[in-house]
Parts: C-alpha cells; sequence; structure tokens
C-alpha cells in the first residue's frame, strides 16, 4: 500500500471555489429555511383546522413528503416533474422543490405539535377570562408552543443545510458539487473532500451550538423574552 | 343590575349533560343569590365538575336553561331530557365568562407570565384598561390573596398554594358577578390548602357570590350559606349545611358523609 502525499496547499489555490459551492449551499439553505418557516405555518394551520377543505389536503400532503426520501424527491422534481409542465427545470429550482417541501411538511409537523402540546388548561384559563380565539393564541398559546418549537426548528435548519449537498447529483452549484468539479479537474479528491466536509462542519456546527443554546435556555426559563 | 341582595345570581333550570353514551348530569336545579356562598359536594364521578363547568361553558350542556345576572344564555332549538336545547353562540359565551370567574383544580397559570402579568392579563385585553390603571387593580387584587410581595415572581417560584391565590386574584380582577370553584384544594399538599381555604373564606365574607366544588367539608360547614349533595347527576339533598352535613336525611347522604373520617366542625 503506498502512503499518500497529502498537498492541501495545491487544492487551496482552488479557493474560488469552494467560496462559489459555499455560496450555493447558503442560498439553497436560506430560501429552503425560509419557505419551510412561512409553508410550515401555513400547512401546520391547515392541518390543525377541524375543516376537512384545509385538513385533508394537508395532510396528504404531509404524509407524502415525510415518508418519501428527500433525494427520490429532489430527482423525481427534476426529471419528471418538467414532463408534466411541459418544460425543462433547472436543477436549482429542482432542488429547492424537493428539499424545500420535504422541509415544509416536517415543519409543519413542529407547528402542530408545539400548539398541541399546550396543556388544555391553558386554553381553558384563558378562555375563563373572556378571551377571544385570536387574543388567547397570540398571547397565550403562541407565546408558550413557540419556545417548544424553537429547538425542533433548530434541528430541522441543520438537517436542511444538509440535505442541500443532494442537489450536487442534478449539477447545482452548490460546496459538494464544485468539489467534485475540482476532484475531476485537479485531481486531488482526498485533499478536496476533506476540505468539503470540513467547511460543512464549520457552516453546521454553529447552527448545533445554536440549538443546543436555545433548548437551554428556553427549557429552564419561563422569563426569556420572545 | 339592581343591589338587590334576593336577586338570583345565577339561576340553574333542568341541566342535562351527555357525554357520548354517558348521561352525566341529568337534570340539576340551582339558583344562588347575590352575596351568596353555595357548596356542590359529592363523590367524583357524581358530575360535580362537569356540572360547574357547564356554567361557564367550558362544556356545554346537552340541555337546561342558565340564566347568568338575569340573561338568559343561548337561544332556545328544541328539547331533550324534556329540557329545553340552546344554541351557543361563541361570541356570546367569551363575553358571558367575562362576569363568570373561574378557579380551577390545576392553577391553569399562564407559566410564561409574571404573577402580577397573570392577573393583569384579563384587564388588559379583555376589558382594554390602561396598563397603569390594570396594574393598579392587579396589584390590589393580590394584596387581597396575600400576595403582593410575589407580584414579580413567575408562577414556577411559587409554591401551589400561592399559585392557587394567584389564580383567584387572576379570577376576582375581572370583578365577576360570580366565582366558580373546581376542586381547588385537591391537588395542593396539605400544609397548603389552608391558606387558600382563608382567602376563599375572606371573599366570601366581603359578600362575593360563589359556588364551590369541594371536598372540604369543614370550608362547606363553615363558609356556606347552602350545600347540595350530588350524587350520580342527581341533587339527592340541599339546605343549610347544619341539615346537609349534620343531620342528612337521604342515606346517600349519610354514606357519603362517614367516608369522611377527619372532619371536624
Amino acid at each position: 500500500m503506498s502512503v499518500h502525499e497529502w498537498k492541501f496547499g495545491v487544492v487551496l489555490e482552488y479557493w474560488r471555489n469552494f467560496a462559489r459551492g459555499l455560496l450555493g449551499t447558503f442560498e439553497l439553505a436560506a430560501i429552503i429555511v425560509l419557505a419551510a418557516l412561512v409553508g410550515g405555518v401555513l400547512v401546520g394551520a391547515a392541518r390543525y383546522s377541524k375543516l376537512r377543505l384545509l385538513n385533508w389536503p394537508a395532510t396528504a400532503f404531509i404524509e407524502l413528503f415525510r415518508n418519501t426520501p428527500v433525494f427520490v424527491q429532489i430527482v423525481w422534481f427534476y426529471f419528471a416533474f418538467p414532463v408534466i409542465i411541459g418544460k425543462q427545470m433547472h436543477g436549482f429550482y429542482a432542488a429547492l422543490l424537493g428539499i424545500g417541501l420535504n422541509m415544509i411538511a416536517y415543519s409543519a409537523e413542529i407547528f402542530r405539535g408545539g400548539i398541541q402540546s399546550i396543556e388544555r388548561g391553558q386554553w381553558e384559563a384563558a378562555k375563563s377570562i373572556g378571551m377571544g380565539y385570536a387574543a388567547m393564541m397570540r398571547r397565550i398559546i403562541l407565546p408558550q408552543a413557540i419556545r417548544r418549537m424553537v429547538p425542533a426548528f433548530a434541528n430541522r435548519l441543520i438537517e436542511a443545510v444538509k440535505a442541500t449537498s443532494l442537489a450536487s447529483t442534478i449539477a447545482v452549484s452548490e460546496l459538494l458539487f464544485e468539489g467534485e468539479q475540482l476532484a475531476n479537474s485537479i485531481y486531488r479528491p482526498l485533499e478536496i473532500y476533506t476540505v468539503v466536509a470540513m467547511l460543512y462542519f464549520l457552516a453546521i456546527y454553529p447552527l448545533a451550538l445554536l440549538s443546543y443554546w436555545l433548548e437551554r435556555r428556553l427549557a429552564i426559563d419561563e422569563r426569556v423574552k420572545l | 343590575m339592581t343591589p338587590d341582595a334576593a336577586d338570583p345570581i345565577l339561576s340553574v333550570t333542568a341541566l342535562h349533560k351527555h357525554f357520548g353514551d354517558l348521561h352525566v348530569l341529568r337534570g340539576v336545579d340551582l339558583e344562588v343569590r347575590r352575596g351568596e356562598t353555595v357548596c356542590l359536594i359529592g363523590s367524583s364521578g357524581s358530575g360535580k365538575s362537569t356540572f360547574l363547568r357547564c356554567i361557564n361553558f367550558m362544556e356545554y350542556p346537552s340541555a337546561g336553561r342558565i340564566v347568568i345576572a338575569g340573561k338568559e344564555v343561548g337561544q332556545p332549538t328544541g328539547t331533550r331530557d324534556g329540557a329545553p336545547v340552546y344554541r351557543y353562540r361563541e361570541r356570546e359565551l367569551t363575553r358571558i365568562r367575562t362576569s363568570v370567574g373561574m378557579v380551577f383544580q390545576q392553577f391553569n397559570l399562564f407559566p410564561h407570565k409574571t404573577a402580577l402579568e397573570n392577573v393583569m392579563e384579563g384587564l388588559l385585553i379583555v376589558r382594554r384598561l390602561p396598563r397603569a390603571e390594570a396594574e393598579e387593580r392587579a396589584r390590589a387584587d393580590l394584596k387581597k390573596v396575600g400576595l403582593i410581595d410575589k407580584a414579580d415572581q413567575y408562577p414556577s417560584r411559587l409554591s401551589g398554594g400561592q399559585q392557587q391565590r394567584v389564580a383567584i386574584a387572576r379570577a376576582l380582577a375581572m370583578e365577576p358577578a360570580i366565582m366558580l370553584f373546581d376542586e381547588v384544594t385537591s391537588s395542593l399538599d396539605p400544609e397548603l390548602v389552608g391558606e387558600v381555604l382563608r382567602a376563599m373564606r375572606d371573599l366570601a365574607h366581603e359578600g362575593m357570590t360563589m359556588l364551590v366544588v369541594t371536598h372540604e367539608l369543614g370550608f362547606a360547614y363553615h363558609v356556606a350559606k347552602k350545600v347540595l349533595f350530588l350524587h350520580e347527576g342527581v341533587i339527592h339533598e340541599q339546605g343549610t349545611p347544619d341539615e346537609v352535613l349534620k343531620n342528612p336525611r337521604q342515606e346517600r347522604t349519610k354514606a357519603f358523609l362517614t367516608g369522611f373520617t377527619d372532619f371536624y366542625f
């Protein structure tokens, strides 16, 4: 077995490629997280609703996207969806749809679960002093529910960033794809993938720290102002 | 409202409640007059909590007429069990609840708000008082239950007895026409029961109209004007505390009372 001679210097000369990749990763992740927050609240509210017209489609959506692999969703949006709409789709949008809709489905469940985790006594206490539904939600239920949702949302955020690496398979410019491209042109795969892994770690680890911090803060102390 | 002391604040006629096949309340009649404390006793499962919860519409009655402060609640639509059935609109019920205070077994304080903020909440959001005025009134109510020095504490820092007294202040702050107490000492450690009962007794002496579901027969005996014994969804016996608790006429009442060995008058 020959010993590999590690040469990071050569690889780091191509820092622009890595930067471009990271930028793509961040761009994808940012849009997905935003969509997951907004879409998650909407779909979660629909799922929570007693109206069948809202509840059923939301439930179907959530179950469909939670129970199929996100990778399959990306590939499906890249290859099959264009046939249905009769238009070729850029990989970036296919990845956005695949990962984004998956994240919306999970976020919706976090949102619904957070609200449903609030004890019945809280609703009744708010009702008993004459609060209407909107005031009750805004003043009593959501402030408590959001506390419980935040750590789960933070975990989802981490999953979203990691999932963006799957977009490399459909030629979207993000960190892993840029690494692969570089590996194919300068033949230094070991160094390149090591750098790629470290960059993912450096991007994601602060998020993990943030989620631990939030979890600790929100769990012990009811007094944190949101 | 006229200040006539004989005014019924609450009048319930033929109240029925079904939970699926379960017929929990089978035609309960009750009248509470201004300034009276009425205690409802009975074994668990007798329907006394359900009855209380029907009065501020945490549960909707299946049938029966409820009149609060002279106003009939809901619109009659038909009959069931020989009693009128009503349709309720959430809007009307929300308004009714502002004049019917309720204190729960599990306190149900808002954990993300201080004691003071708990008491202020209804004044700010429902009564829409300016903050300064709401705070002043909330402080007065906390003082009444002996907790002014805990105003800025969060519920998690308070004992069960203190939490329950804050909950009483929160209901009191709305200046309700009647206050409902749903086994408010049942989940407290024995040494904390006294402080809550004393706060309730003081309220009764100040003339608050109260309907109290309780297992504290000593409280019922000393504070209530009227005691009702509920069994299997029916009022079996009612009268003064002396009549019901000391000289019960019904076998059911006697059997229930013998279960209380440590009951001193």
